[in-house]
Order: structure tokens, then sequence, then C-alpha cells
């Protein structure tokens, strides 16, 4: 889907455009909020205001520029503005360091985490970049974009965060019995 | 392939599958085939529910009309630095250039050209910070704190520290005098400003009122014949510190109005 095209006509004031937008864009969102240790409901309240802040400030897109970068850039603020009116921010700044409890019964024993558990044990800016990523779809360029960082800096995070996500994981399986 | 390369093939085809050589290393090492796994999204536990999606869709659609798409950034980036060469000039025609007499070239052009270029990266980092998703060369956080010690070091290099009496009184005309050319110049750029969408207020504050203050700065080191480097940093690079300090103030009571307005 051409969502720099549906931007420019969302910026006309086409009426399909924001229902395709928001279709479209939506379910990453939510991931991306649900990653950031959001419950669900949070995470609904924070889609919301981030489209209500991307309507405000519609003509801030440039058409012909990548969509994803500024929906991101926009998602992060109002996520941060989000916990910090929770006052809930503190919490939220620290890594948890360890891993989610294990899978329940029904699930195998050495089963892994599904991602949004398996992030959450990443500090925060790691657990970021590798959501957009990862959720987002966003490349290393855009996530420096969104994030008003540069490419390599992004890169030395995910780095990180990944060599973090192997320890966790193998200090999981064994815990598990379930390594090798 | 080794874990090395798996780590570079994850982090640069993040939202793609691992390339096909990556296989055979995953077969014979556990803990990059956990978190090639591990990495694999699965459905989502939870979308968003359909009635969340259509309150949202009715809410843009009820407020839908056409929008100009923001000023390219060479405009927006040359109206910064207009309003900053306009105010400084009419600061100068008003209050004189007597430093031009007393300064050599060498001084005076490479303070100048310091401070130009200065109030070009601000300008530059102010254009981006309108546009969310802009592309950054320099952290726009840490911009202002780089140029202030930029400035610090050219004016202790350029200028010899001497001991002259009654510091204070002498300081206080040319910090007053800057801070009200630094006042005047912080409105027009807020105009300019409050067309782009600013999601971080207490970096824009900073940057913003670091800018207006260089206005100041500038204007100062065109009239003040002082040429003491005690005197320029306190009060003439002083009125761009206290210029920052102050949008940083903004920017924080922007950004925590909801905080300080609630009980």
């Amino acid at each position: 889907m051409e969502l720099d095209r549906w931007m420019e006509r969302y910026q006309q004031a086409d009426p399909e455009a924001p229902a395709v937008l928001v279709s479209a864009l939506s379910p990453g969102l939510l991931r991306f909020f649900r990653s950031q240790s959001a419950t669900p409901g949070q995470a609904e309240d924070l889609l919301q205001d981030t489209w209500f802040r991307i309507h405000r400030v519609r003509h801030t897109y440039r058409p012909g520029e990548p969509v994803l970068p500024w929906i991101y850039a926009i998602a992060r603020r109002v996520r941060v503005d989000g916990y910090r009116r929770s006052r809930r921010i503190d919490s939220h700044e620290t890594a948890l360091e360890v891993l989610p409890e294990r899978p329940v019964e029904g699930e195998p024993r050495h089963a892994l985490p599904v991602f949004e558990a398996l992030v959450a044990a990443l500090p925060e800016a790691q657990r970021e970049v590798i959501t957009m990523l990862k959720v987002g779809g966003l490349s290393l360029e855009e996530v420096a974009r969104a994030t008003s960082s540069t490419a390599g800096a992004v890169k030395q995070k995910a780095h990180r965060g990944y060599d973090r996500l192997r320890k966790l994981l193998r200090s999981y399986v064994d815990a598990a019995g379930g390594g090798q | 392939m080794n874990c090395q390369d798996i780590n570079q093939a994850i982090v640069d085809g993040s939202a793609s599958p691992l390339p096909p050589e990556a296989e055979e290393h995953l077969r014979t090492c556990a803990r990059c085939r956990e978190l090639a796994e591990a990495l694999k999204l699965r459905a989502p536990a939870d979308v968003p529910s359909p009635m969340v999606l259509h309150e949202i869709e009715r809410g843009l659609v009820a407020d839908l009309r056409p929008v100009r798409p923001i000023a390219p950034n060479r405009y927006i980036w040359a109206s910064f630095l207009a309003i900053f060469a306009v105010i400084t000039f009419l600061g100068v025609y008003y209050i004189g250039a007597f430093a031009i007499d007393v300064k050599t070239p060498l001084q005076m052009s490479a303070i100048l050209a310091a401070l130009a270029f200065s109030a070009g990266l601000l300008a530059y980092s102010l254009m981006n910070q309108m546009v969310p998703g802009s592309r950054y060369q320099f952290p726009p956080g840490r911009l202002p704190i780089i140029i202030v010690i930029s400035l610090i070091i050219a004016i202790a290099v350029l200028f010899p520290f001497q001991h002259e009496q009654h510091f204070w009184a002498k300081a206080w005309w040319c910090i007053r005098t800057g801070t009200l050319m630094e006042a005047i110049a912080a409105v027009p750029l807020w105009l300019v400003l409050r067309r782009g969408a600013i999601l971080a207020p207490i970096m824009t504050g900073a940057a913003t009122g670091l800018l207006a203050g260089l206005v100041g700065t500038t204007a100062l080191e065109v009239h003040c014949p002082n040429l003491d480097a005690s005197h320029i940093l306190v009060s003439h690079l002083g009125v761009g510190v206290l210029g920052a300090v102050a949008g940083l103030v903004v920017g924080w009571a922007v950004e925590n109005r909801k905080l300080i307005w609630r009980p």
C-alpha cells in the first residue's frame, strides 16, 4: 500500500483516507505500545491519542517523504506523554532485567516467550529500537528519523539489544531444561 | 556465517526473514536459533477493537478539511536566519558599532564567523525539529551544549583575560541590552516554530532560546569595545546561555502544563 499517497489524500481532505490509514497503521502502532509495557487499555488510549495528534499536525507531513518515521515519531512522543500523565514513567524507564514467567500448561516446557514479553526485558532505548524495527517494519534509517537519532546510534542500540536478548534467552532455556 | 553475522543480518533486515545462508549456522548454534525463533512475530494477542478504530475514524472525518503542507526546509531555515540577521542588524544600528575600531580584523571576523555558524546550526536543528521524522546530522539535544562549549573556547582563545574594575557594573548594561534583543528575537522565532509540530518542547525551547540569545551576543560583539575575555564570556555569551535556560524552562512548563495545572 502506498502510504505516502494516502497521506497526501488525507491532507487534501479525501474522506476515504482516514479509514485506509487507520486500518493500515493501527495494528502496528498498537503492538508498538503493547511492546512498550502498556496494558491493552492504555495501548488503545495511546492509539487514539496518537491519531488525534497526527490529525492536528498532518500539515507537517511533506509529500514524498517516508510516512512511517513521521508516524512513529509522533507515536513515540504520545507514549512518553501518556506515561508522564499517568505518573508511571519512572517505573517504565527501568529495564526488567529478567524474562517473564514461563509458559502455562499446554505449551511445550521450552517454548520461548512471545515477542512483546521478550522485549519487555530490555532497557527502554533498546526496546524502542527493536520494536520499531521488528513490529513497525521500519529500516535503520527510518528508526533514526523517528527517534531523532542517527542510523549509527540506532544500529549500535539494536546490536546491544540483540546481544542482551541472546543472553536472556539462553538463561531462560537453561532454566526451563531445554538447553543443549 | 557466525553469530556476529547473524546479529548483523537481523539488524539489517529486521522486517524480513533471515537469508538462506543463515540456515546452516542456525542448525548448529542453539543461541542463534533461539534468538531467530523468539523474534518471529506470532499473531498478536490483541488487535485494535473495531469500536476503537471506528471511533478514531469518526473523529478524524468529523474534522477533515484540506491543509497546506508545511513549507520546504530551505524556506524555514532561511526564515530563522533572516530573523537572526535582521534583529542583529537593527540592534547594532540602535546601539552603535564601537567594537569595530577596537578589535583586530582576526578577532572580529573569527568571532562573528563562529556566531553565524552557530546560528546556522541551530536554525538547521530547529527546522528539523518542526517536522516529525526528520533526518538529523547532529543530535538535537546535545547541539546547544556543544555550541556553548565551542564558543567559550573560541572566546578564550581570541581574547585576553584582564582584571578590570567595576566588572559587574560594566557587565550589567551588556546583559540588560542583550537580553532585550533576545526577547525581541524570540517572538518571530516562535511565530515560525508554531507552524511545525514540536514534539520535544524542552529540547526545542533550549535551542530556540539559544538562537534568540545569540542575536544579543552577536550585536554586543559588534557594539561593545571591551576586550576582556571574562567580560565577553559573562555578559555577551551569558546572554545566549540565559536565553537557552529561559527556553528550557518554558519548554519544561509546556511539556508539564497538565501536571502543573492539575492538583
